[in-house]
């Protein structure tokens, strides 16, 4: 395959700038969940809510831990963690779920990405009301450095969006991949630091949070909002994940980009 | 100046997750039109074979042919859906496919949004959808449904906004499939001259259609394919004549 490095960053460009488009597609998306019930939205907020009420409770009597102090971590991580476990797993499909319509119109495929990303910022903040609760129980204080989790947001989309275009491509044509993904996700959950803290793990062990880019993904924003900054180490690995992950993605879709139609 | 020109374009689908069984079934079936490729020994199935052709503004080009014969996937190339294998395809101008009548349209929404959603993946801007939203009112005669959720439409009344919202583009290079049903008696009449006058906006028309008649009247121009490669191209009545020879029917 030759690549059309131009074409694909063409569409990228392009893809980010149809605002229109992608905010249409996110926004219906969580409007239609909506209709006909009751709580829309919020009934993924609520069962992550139970889920996250009910484990914190068990595992900080397990652990021994101040429930004050738990509960506000164990919630954010989750609350972030769901965002960023269901922009991957969305992003796989993404491609295959838009089929007829990429076999009928000429359809600028960055755009989907950025409409998988957007719709899973919404979801987030709703889902945020989880931790703003457990925050106030947990006498969480505010402070400015709250305002970090906005960057972290913004450094995850852009994440988020490459993240959706190369598993997109991968898993439209190697159907496996997404079940390989989905169980990696399940596992990883326990892995990277979520309900437990990336100071209890020592020595060689460290590694498992040091080089988990999800880990890195969920703290850069998690951080802030529990009042702490996000340490350097976590900012240079979210940017050199931007940076690699981009250039990988650039590679791949130059290469593969038109073939989406047919893999579908 | 709009025109369409696709130079020596070859169309290779690849089959994935064919049985062994069924490979030798289908190689045997097709005449040779599917073969291994590749250090991989991939299937493909060749849907155009080197296939050359020009259209230029006022060309209004039908397309004539068995099924599987590449009509759709001919139209798919000129849409910008399906980049060729090998060879290349210069478009200059705006192409506006119409293979279904409803790309993106969602059961769950309203009518009033489907109009936009449907709208902007045909490349509309917010403001011209605006501007056209009372056409398609007058046109789908919908009136109050359009408030209500798509799913609760008929199958009629759904081909009907589809077809409103599709045909209210201004295209420059029009492409059409002849399946784009219109309801009812009445309606199909309606149809009918909204896409006459649609294609009287655009700048280039390409039909597949299996209608001799449908061509006879829209088109100027005709290719006859067959798998995947042009039999006769020229006149409308002297390739339709062909067609019917070599389909041993009277003319």
């Amino acid at each position: 395959m030759i690549p059309q490095y131009g074409v694909a960053i063409a569409d990228v460009v392009q893809g980010v700038l149809s605002w229109r488009m992608w905010a249409r597609l996110g926004w219906q998306e969580n409007k239609r969940r909506y209709r006909r019930t009751v709580l829309g939205p919020f009934w993924t907020t609520f069962s992550l809510g139970v889920f996250i009420g009910a484990l914190g409770i068990v595992w900080s009597q397990l652990w021994k831990l101040d429930l004050k102090t738990y509960l506000p971590f164990m919630a954010c991580g989750m609350v972030v963690w769901a965002f960023v476990g269901s922009v991957i797993t969305e992003g796989c499909m993404m491609f295959v779920a838009a089929g007829d319509l990429i076999r009928s119109l000429k359809i600028n495929y960055t755009a989907l990405a950025c409409a998988v990303v957007w719709r899973n910022i919404i979801v987030l903040a709703h889902n945020i009301g989880i931790f703003v609760l457990v925050a106030v129980y947990g006498g969480v204080s505010l402070s400015w450095k709250m305002m970090l989790a906005v960057v972290g947001l913004l450094l995850v989309a852009i994440n988020g969006i490459w993240i959706c275009l190369f598993l997109g491509l991968l898993c439209t044509r190697f159907r496996d991949i997404q079940q390989v993904i989905t169980t990696v996700l399940q596992v990883a959950m326990f892995v990277t630091p979520i309900f437990w803290s990336a100071d209890q793990l020592g020595g060689r062990a460290k590694a498992v949070v040091d080089f988990n880019l999800l880990y890195h993904l969920v703290d850069v924003v998690r951080a802030p909002l529990l009042g702490r900054a996000p340490s350097n180490w976590t900012y240079f690995s979210v940017l050199a994940a931007a940076l690699l992950g981009w250039s990988l993605t650039l590679v791949a879709f130059s290469r593969f980009r038109r073939r989406i139609p047919y893999w579908i | 100046m709009t025109s369409l020109i696709l130079d020596n374009v070859t169309v290779d689908f690849p089959i994935y997750g064919a049985q062994k069984s069924f490979r030798s079934a289908l190689r045997a079936a097709t005449g040779g039109l599917i073969r291994r490729e590749g250090a991989d020994r991939r299937i493909t199935v060749r849907a155009l074979d080197h296939f050359s052709l020009t259209v230029k503004h006022g060309d209004r080009l039908g397309i004539i042919g068995h099924n599987g014969a590449g009509k759709s996937t001919l139209l798919r190339v000129c849409a910008g859906v399906y980049e060729p294998s090998e060879g290349r395809v210069h478009i200059e101008g705006k192409v506006s496919p119409l293979f279904n009548t409803s790309p993106g349209l969602d059961p769950d929404d309203t009518g009033y949004e489907n109009i936009v959603t449907c709208g902007l993946f045909l490349g509309m801007t917010r403001e011209e959808i605006e501007e056209k939203t009372p056409d398609i009112e007058a046109f789908s005669e919908l009136g109050d449904y359009l408030s209500l959720p798509v799913r609760t439409y008929s199958v009629g009344m759904l081909t009907r906004l589809g077809f409103a919202i599709a045909t209210a583009i201004n295209p420059e290079i029009l492409i059409l499939d002849e399946g784009l049903g219109a309801g009812d008696a009445r309606f199909a009449e309606k149809a009918k001259e909204r896409v006459d006058a649609l294609i009287e906006r655009a700048s280039i028309l390409i039909l597949a259609s299996h209608s001799d008649d449908l061509i006879k009247s829209l088109c100027n121009r005709a290719i006859l394919l067959q798998s995947g490669h042009v039999i006769t191209e020229g006149k409308v009545d002297e390739v339709i004549e062909t067609y019917r020879k070599m389909n041993k029917l009277p003319s």
